[in-house]
């Protein structure tokens, strides 16, 4: 079994990061589709992210 | 931190997370989805208005049982109202909704399931825990032997192996000995069937290619969805000896989302709690049971969907808390998988009766063939069983020995006396996806 010391907190802080990132792009776009669908598609990719790893991190040590 | 296990859980962090700090994760994912239905559907505002119900109300945990459940019906009747076809159901701008799915509708009217994009990549997160507890990983190439239509079961498998990173081959149109061909041919590694499938596949292979599916092909892992025989040890025994695989079991819902798998210690089904808040209740009075080995009905939410929530549903499966799993997650085990559903648990006789525990007799008896046909009648006033069964074509036994032996295993087993039919070997119905065995005829029923 791999064990190894893993920062959630800085992980945490890149997907809140990139998130910020891909809704800034959405901004810029003006409504190209191109833009638009795609960065749904990483939005909801980065939801799943939020659900495994933001949102437990205030509950660890 | 020190997490333990990265290669062997889908998240090391949330699987193995004390049950303090679980419960804590639990309750804010909870107040976030209770909000979220309050705010944007009509079918939860109206639901808690009526019963006097706030999201504010939710303080602790235990507020939690003040939540009014939610019953199939009550989606059929929200979605008869507009934006067709979600009706009130609905918590997005139709324009969001990219995927469609419905209930199978065996108790009645379809429920109708949107989803959102991030809907349907939760529903391949979820099943993606379930695939990476069953061993299923980038080597692995999975058939999938259905067309996968409108119902989602395999449309969240099929996708949730693309994330995992196997290689998905979808068999549907093909008949089932052209699919066995196709496993055979491409060495599949890997295979998800509903139960009476995976044998039913099995006798094909046997008995029209004349190949021994544990010999003649490579399926290492069958995951099982939609009927209860992976957690009934004596079907689960046969498919896996016919296979020479690890068969593994998965329960989720439409409604609800894939909420519970089998991990490889195979000692009963994992809830997974990080993403599902499943809660055991007393059948007749709704009171939260925790004790293991006490009979309860499930009722769950799903902490993240977005699109048409599902919150402290009834989801009208029986099961009931075991012991903690050696594999180390801190998920609980619900022992023996789901033991039927509260609508097919009836007293027959005055005795209290299920029909799975005729399929643990049925199956395991050498002598029989994998089907049979459970019809429960009324003559007159007094309840009557009928068991159609098959004569396994290897059977080298008396029918005369069979029935007896059949006879004092149901009798043990169920208290009841049965009138038992024995039928021509293939004559009964063969079922592709979900079988119908249990036939109650009496009125009211």
């Amino acid at each position: 079994m791999v064990t190894a010391e893993v920062d959630l907190k800085e992980m945490d802080k890149i997907i809140k990061d990139v998130k910020a990132k891909i809704l800034r792009l959405v901004e810029i776009s003006k409504g190209m589709q191109c833009v638009d669908r795609n960065c749904d598609r990483i939005l909801a990719s980065l939801k799943m992210l939020e659900l495994n790893i933001s949102d437990v991190v205030e509950f660890l040590d | 931190m020190q997490v333990k296990g990265i290669d062997r859980y889908w998240n090391p962090v949330l699987e193995t997370l004390p049950r303090e700090k679980l419960q804590a994760l639990q309750f804010k994912k909870f107040k976030r989805v209770v909000e979220w239905g309050y705010q944007n559907s009509k079918l939860y505002r109206r639901l808690y208005d009526e019963a006097g119900f706030h999201p504010q109300d939710l303080k602790t945990f235990k507020d939690i049982s003040k939540v009014p459940t939610l019953q199939k019906e009550d989606y059929r009747l929200a979605q008869a109202k507009e934006p067709y076809p979600y009706g009130d159901s609905l918590c997005v701008p139709l324009q969001r909704v990219t995927e469609y799915h419905q209930t199978s509708g065996t108790t009645g009217q379809p429920v109708y399931q949107p989803d959102t994009w991030q809907d349907w990549e939760w529903w391949s997160e979820c099943w993606s825990y379930i695939l990476w507890a069953q061993g299923f990983r980038n080597t692995d190439r999975v058939f999938i032997p259905f067309g996968y239509n409108v119902f989602v079961a395999y449309w969240a498998g099929h996708y949730a192996c693309e994330k995992v990173g196997c290689e998905v081959v979808p068999g549907g149109i093909l008949n089932t000995e052209e699919r066995v061909l196709k496993m055979k041919e491409l060495r599949a590694t890997a295979l998800m069937a509903t139960p009476t499938y995976v044998l039913s596949m099995a006798e094909t292979c046997r008995n029209k290619l004349k190949l021994d599916p544990g010999k003649d092909l490579n399926i290492q892992r069958i995951l099982c969805a939609g009927e209860p025989g992976a957690s009934v040890p004596a079907t689960k025994k046969r498919m896996e000896e016919a296979w020479n695989a690890k068969v593994f079991d998965h329960v989720g819902a439409t409604e609800i989302g894939g909420w519970s798998f089998e991990c490889s210690a195979q000692k009963g089904l994992h809830a997974n709690e990080a993403f599902f808040l499943v809660e055991l209740v007393d059948i007749d009075t709704g009171e939260p049971i925790e004790e293991p080995g006490k009979i309860g009905k499930i009722v769950i939410t799903a902490f993240d969907r977005e699109a048409q929530p599902c919150i402290r549903f009834d989801s009208k499966d029986v099961s009931m808390w075991g012991e903690p799993c050696e594999c180390g997650r801190t998920f609980r085990l619900l022992s023996g998988g789901i033991h039927g559903r509260v609508d097919h648990i009836t007293k027959v006789k005055g005795v209290l009766f299920s029909p799975v525990a005729v399929e643990e007799v049925v199956r395991s008896m050498p002598q029989l063939g994998d089907e049979y046909e459970l019809i429960v009648s009324k003559k007159g006033d007094t309840d009557s069983l009928t068991l159609k069964v098959e004569l396994s074509p290897d059977n080298r036994d008396t029918q005369e020995n069979v029935l007896q032996e059949l006879s004092r295993q149901l009798r043990l087993k169920t208290n009841l006396a049965y009138n038992i039919e024995f039928h021509p070997f293939g004559s009964l119905p063969r079922y592709e996806i979900k079988a119908k065995r249990f036939k109650d005829l009496r009125q009211g029923h």
